[in-house]
Parts: C-alpha cells; structure tokens; sequence
C-alpha cells in the first residue's frame, strides 16, 4: 500500500512545472515531502493553517458546507491544497503554459 | 450630660420655691385682703404703698417691690430650648406667676391664632453605585491591540503631489508642479490606514510557543501514518483531485486584446480527422497489446481499456485493464486494475457503474469494483468445465436495467448467459456448433441495437455467422461466407433513424479486407479491398448511418463514408510510428475515434462535426448506396462469366436469366 503512497506521489511530481509536493497532518506536521526540510517546515505551517482558517471561512458562512480545494495563484507559483479530515496534500508548481 | 442633670435639679428646686411662695402669697393676700378690709374698715380706706410695705414688713411678708424684682431675676431663668420653640411661651396658659398677676390686673383675651404651618418634605437622596468596567493591565506602555481594531486618519502628505495630478485635469497639473503654497491644507481626503497592531510580549510569548509545539515525526511514526487506511484513502482521493487540477491548463490570464493565437486551428478544422492526444501508462500499458476498448454508458468521458500480457515483464500481471478519462488532460489512469490472466474483452456492466467485468485468456470472467480499494478481481467465476475453459475473446451486457445479462463466448463455441449476481455458475449454456457439431472458434461478436436474441460472431475459419439464443433453433442459424482468413472485427449498423440499417455488418479479416453484408444475403454486398495488411478491428460509426472507422496492421486509420466513395476512405490517417492497430471504438456520440495499438497506446482522434454528423438525407442515400453496390456485384458476376465462358455468350444469357436479380 505504501507503495500506491509512492506512485502518486512520483505522478504528482512528474508534472511539468512542480515545485515540491507536502503532506501535513491535521497539527501541521508533513509527513511525506519532496522538498528540503525548512521550506516543508514552513510551507506546512503556514498552508495548514491558512487552510484552517479557509475551512472556518466556508463553513461559518454555510455550515453545512465544506472547503474541498484551495488554489493559491501568485506571481511566481501556484500553491494547490487538497485538505481532507485528517491530512492536507499541498503541491507547488511554477504555472506554465 | 451631668451639668444639664444639675441644672434640672437647680430649676426644679426653684420652681418648687417659686410654687411655695406663690401659695404663700395667696395665703397672704387673703389674709391682706381681709386686713384690708379690716383697715378699710378702720382707716377709711386711705393707705400707700409705705403703708402698707410696712404692714406688711410687720407681718414678715417682703414689700412688693422686691417680690417683683425677685420674679423678673426667675423669668430670665427660664431655660432656653423651651423659648426656642415657643417664642410666645407668655401667652402660653400656665404661664408664670407674675402673668397669673396680670391676668389678675387685666383679664387678657384669649383668642384661637391660626398657627401658619409649613410643611417640608424631607429631602429624598438617591444613592445607587456606578462602575466602570476596564480590563487591567500591567503593562501601560504597550497597547493590547489587533489588526482591524485601529483606523488612524493619517493625511498623506509624501504622495500629495502626486493625487493632485490624478485628480485635477492634465493642464492644470502641470502648474508648478501642482505644490501647495505654504500654508494651505492640502484638500485631498483624509486617507485611512491600518496601523499594525502593537505586538505585545505576550503574544510573542505564545507565537514562540506555537513554533515549539511542531515536532518532527520520527521515521516510525510517519510509516505508521503512511500505512493507516485513513492515509490511503486520503492519498486515493486528493491525488486524484490533485492530478485532475495540474493537468487543467486553462489560461485564466488570457488577453484577447494582445496578439492573435496559433493559426494552426484553421489548418485543423480543414481536416476530417485529426489527433488529439493519447494515452499511456510506462509502468502498467507499454509493451501490451490493446485487446478492448468500452465506454461507460454513465460517464461518456470514461474509457475502458483492456491490455494483454507484457512478454518484456514476466513478473507483472499478465492482465490489465485501465480506465482513462477523456475529460480531464490528466495523462494518468483514473483506475488501475489487473489479473493473473491476459485480460482479451473488458466491458463495463451497462447498469451497475462501478463494476467492471473482463474476459481472460484462461476462460475465466473476473470482475472489479472501483469503489474497493483493491486492484486485483473481487469476484471471478469457475475454472470449470461448466463454464469457459478457453479464451473469451468476446463480452456483451444485454438487456434491461432489470433483466440483463452478460453474454460471453469462448473460442470453443461456448455461449454462457450469467447473472452478474451469480458468477458461480452460468445461467445458461450454449454451444454454437456449424455443421454436424464442429466448434465454431469466436473471434468477435455484436449484437444489433437493442436485441438480447439474435447476434452475429465472427470466428477463426473465415466466416461469419449470425445465432439466436432461445427458441426453438437456438445457436447457429445463418453463415456468412466470403473471407480467407480469420474474421478480426464485426459491427452491426447500430444508427437508429428513418430507415432501419441493423441487418447490415461489417467484418474486417487477416485477408486484407473488410466486407459489408446484410442478414438477409449469404454473399457479401461489398468488399473493400484498399488496406494492404491486416484489417484489425472494424465499427460503425454510432451516430452516421454511412460511416465506419476501420484500422490495420500498418498503422492507419480509415474513415469510410459509403455516401461519399466506395473505392476509398473518405479520410485516413497514419498512426505515429505505424504501429498495428489492433482494435478501434467511437465515442457515444460519434465525434471521436479511439484506437489501441499494439505497443500500449491509445490514440484519441477528433471527427470534424460536420463529416461525423449525418445529414437528413444520408438514410435515403445510404439505402441508394446499397442498392447501386448490389447491382455492380450483379454486373461483376456477369463480367466474370463472360470471362469464363467467352465462346458461350449464349449460354451466359441463359445463365443471367437464372440468376435472380437481386
């Protein structure tokens, strides 16, 4: 099974144009990473919080509804979150055309 | 409190005096009264005040005169408070002696005074407690703020300038730099500014704590996570997500005012067909041959593709079957799955969508589920002699939501009908048989459109038949002879409209060539003879009455309209690389052609709209088509008879007016 973690992480990181691909715990810690160990350290602080927060933002104003994806387009990259229950996929990648 | 005690005393005793002294003098004055009498009576009434002071000194009484002087000392005794609150105590009835003597002097009139009365009420004082509530803080320098508590009218003085020109007219900005004099307030608004908030000690106390409580996980832990079901299924989900969302390369920033785009897209929509992307997976596709395509008739952008054994990999499965999705750019599979055996036919189950069933080179059936995490069969039927014990090169549902069947066929001429609720043994079993029971070995099979009974296969010999499943001759009724080598591909004109076409099919055969029939005929109507390897794979287009895909050996791609050209294809295309083609499908909706090569690939190929739409006219000239094809054949059978029979041309007539015309 650890295996099928592998792979999606390897397809995931075969796209043109990624950065580093993250994946934090619901307390911020990543847990698998492509990156080097500070910028993980602070990507998953700062995505998994960003995402908490964007989670309150969507069901304080729906509560029944919930946050699903959360793109982040910057000048330099693009920062896609996946946030689920318990983990948060976070992929970087410089938009290219 | 002792002195006032005294006094009392003292006053007491004094009126007590005052009381004895006064009764004295009742006494004495009756008694004067009487010696006055007396003395009237014996004086004649003549007498001062000597007199009788001395009368009286002689009786041990005090002259008059000093009884008075004794009384006003006693009257200005009189305490104080008593005077205080009744100014006029003289007036009062028990008044003191001297009064009782002036009243006895002159009798005083006692009238009722109306005693003017104020009443004041007594102040009211309202008292209640007041509080303020403030929070304490121990530290007066720092401010216990946050971003959004504080907005401070700052005036922008530094860009003054600058709002000047914007917002006065272009002339009269250029005045001097628009600088105001000295002096004069600048009138632009007021701007108002977020002032950060102060950081306190304490917050960054607890901003240093909250970095402090991110601890790394050890190796162990993050392996732990990794392998819990919850991880799993996270990682199955989100990577999916993810994928779909980095393959989505729409331009957001598009500018349609700058430069124009590639003007390839006019070369494009020239071409009846052309390519659009395909698909390929390194690790589960390269080196297996595409055995079957299929749509899902829930989501039309879900492909089915089924591949054989990877000679390369003897250590893999030997069958695969992925599912792509023609929707999302993504260049991934959406589902993996595989067996132990070759997987040779795949379809989806027509009504349960998340079943997938697959044909294997040993005979079995197996079927997938996509919603178990699990790439391996969930289900799969016997390995016995009551169902296929050779390979099933061919699988169809059929039927309704509530009465379907999956109809399978193996290359020893067994039909097996199952119930996708019980894969442990067929429902019913058929063998096609030709001919006093010789096997008929099936290739391929289609079933006309909507028909659960009847149905063509094409099979090893060369031959196509067409078979029923019930009734009273179930199995073989019609064979279709005309090819010289095995039938590779056979297609049922499946185009509903006008004019009913599902007696018409087509089979494509090693022999080169791809051959139209109808049910109704035991020769073939037409025989297209333009490929120079193996045709592979045949179909009808779903949506165009006239139009088929057909591909070859060499790695072209043929779309034929019978309304345009018989001789050639309308539109043909070489396949990168020329590899074999071994099977060809159409979208649902007949704009798209897929086909699946013999190294992995499945190739996605656009139909230009207006050559893969029928006019409303193609039936009709369809029907015409047919008819002409016919009469040509008739004229070929007549050639080839003048030919054969050169001397006899009487003969040939007699020969024609045996041949019935058809």
């Amino acid at each position: 099974m650890a295996q099928e973690v592998e792979e999606t992480m390897k397809r995931i990181q075969s796209h043109k144009g990624i950065v580093g691909t993250i994946i934090v715990n619901s307390e911020g810690v990543p847990i698998k990473t492509t990156l080097d160990n500070t910028t993980t350290v602070q990507y998953a602080g700062l995505i998994s919080s960003l995402a908490d927060k964007a989670r309150s933002v969507v069901r304080d104003l729906d509560p029944s509804n919930d946050l699903t994806f959360l793109r982040i387009r910057s000048k330099k990259h693009e920062i896609m979150v996946a946030p689920d229950k318990e983990f948060i996929l976070i992929v970087v990648q410089n938009p290219v055309d | 409190m002792a002195d006032r005690r005294a006094e009392l005393e003292r006053k007491k005793a004094k009126l007590q005096a005052l009381r004895e002294e006064k009764d004295r003098r009742r006494r004495e004055k009756e008694l004067k009264e009487v010696e006055e009498a007396a003395s009237r009576t014996l004086l004649g009434g003549g007498g001062d005040r000597k007199e009788l002071d001395e009368l009286m000194r002689e009786v041990g009484v005090a002259p008059i005169s000093e009884v008075y002087s004794s009384i006003s000392s006693a009257n200005s005794l009189t305490p104080e408070p008593s005077r205080n609150h009744t100014p006029d105590t003289s007036l009062q009835p028990n008044s003191l002696p001297n009064n009782v003597t002036a009243i006895k002097r002159k009798i005083p009139q006692l009238t009722v005074v109306p005693v003017q009365s104020t009443n004041i009420p007594p102040k009211e004082i309202v008292l209640y407690t007041k509080q303020t509530q403030t929070t304490t803080s121990g530290h007066h320098d720092v401010r216990d703020a946050h971003a959004t508590d504080y907005y401070v009218l700052t005036y922008d003085d530094g860009q003054e300038g600058e709002d000047e020109e914007s917002s006065l007219p272009p002339h009269l900005g250029g005045y001097g730099g628009s600088k105001l004099p000295p002096g004069i307030l600048p009138h632009g608004l007021p701007q108002v500014k977020e002032v950060q908030p102060a950081i306190t000690a304490l917050e960054q106390e607890q901003k240093k704590e909250d970095v402090k409580e991110i601890r790394e996980l050890s190796e162990e832990e993050k392996q732990m996570i990794i392998l819990s079901e919850d991880f799993q299924h996270f990682i199955d989900r989100a990577g999916r997500i993810m994928e779909r969302a980095l393959c989505e390369s729409v331009d957001i920033y598009m500018d349609y005012t700058g430069s124009l785009g590639e003007d390839g897209l006019d070369e494009k929509s020239h071409q009846r067909i052309s390519f659009q992307r395909n698909f390929f997976d390194e690790r589960w596709s390269r080196n297996r041959t595409v055995t079957s395509l299929d749509w899902s008739p829930q989501f039309p952008e879900l492909l089915l593709a089924a591949y054989n054994n990877n000679e390369e990999s003897p250590n893999d499965p030997d069958g695969v079957v992925l599912i792509w999705n023609t929707k999302f750019k993504k260049a991934t599979p959406e589902y993996v799955f595989h067996c132990q055996s070759a997987v040779l036919s795949a379809t989806f189950a027509r009504f349960h969508p998340n079943l997938i069933l697959g044909g294997t080179y040993s005979g079995q059936i197996v079927l997938w589920d996509n919603r178990v995490q699990k790439r391996t069969p969930i289900q799969r039927t016997p390995l016995s002699a009551s169902a296929h014990t050779h390979p099933v090169y061919c699988m169809s549902v059929v039927g309704t939501q509530n009465a379907h069947n999956l109809i399978s066929i193996s290359t020893d001429g067994r039909l097996c009908s199952w119930s996708l609720d019980m894969l442990g043994q067929p429902q019913e079993i058929l063998e096609l048989h030709r001919m006093q029971s010789k096997p008929v070995a099936v290739t391929c099979l289609d079933f006309p459109h909507s028909d659960v009974n009847n149905f063509v296969v094409g099979s090893e010999e060369g031959s196509a038949y067409s078979a029923c499943r019930h009734g009273a001759k179930a199995g073989i009724t019609d064979t279709y002879d005309g090819h010289q080598g095995p039938v590779t591909g056979i297609s049922v004109n499946g185009v509903q409209g006008g004019i009913d076409f599902s007696h018409m099919f087509l089979t494509s055969s090693i022999d080169w060539t791809i051959k139209l029939w109808s049910l109704k005929d035991s020769k073939p109507i037409y025989s297209f003879e333009d490929n120079g390897d193996y045709v592979l794979d045949v179909k009808w287009s779903p949506t165009h009455p006239a139009l088929f895909a057909a591909v070859d050996g060499s790695g072209r791609l043929d779309l034929w309209n019978l309304n345009q050209d018989t001789e050639v294809p309308a539109a043909s295309i070489n396949v990168e690389g020329n590899p074999a083609l071994n099977k060809v499908s159409w979208t649902p909706n007949g704009l798209q052609v897929t086909v699946g090569d013999n190294q992995g690939k499945i190739w996605v190929y656009d139909v230009a709209e207006s050559f893969a739409h029928p006019r409303h006219d193609e039936w009709n000239k369809f029907l015409y088509t047919t008819q002409e094809l016919r009469n040509n054949q008739v004229d070929d059978e007549l050639e080839k008879l003048n030919i054969s029979m050169p001397n006899t041309s009487l003969s040939t007539m007699g020969s024609l007016s045996m041949t019935p015309l058809r």
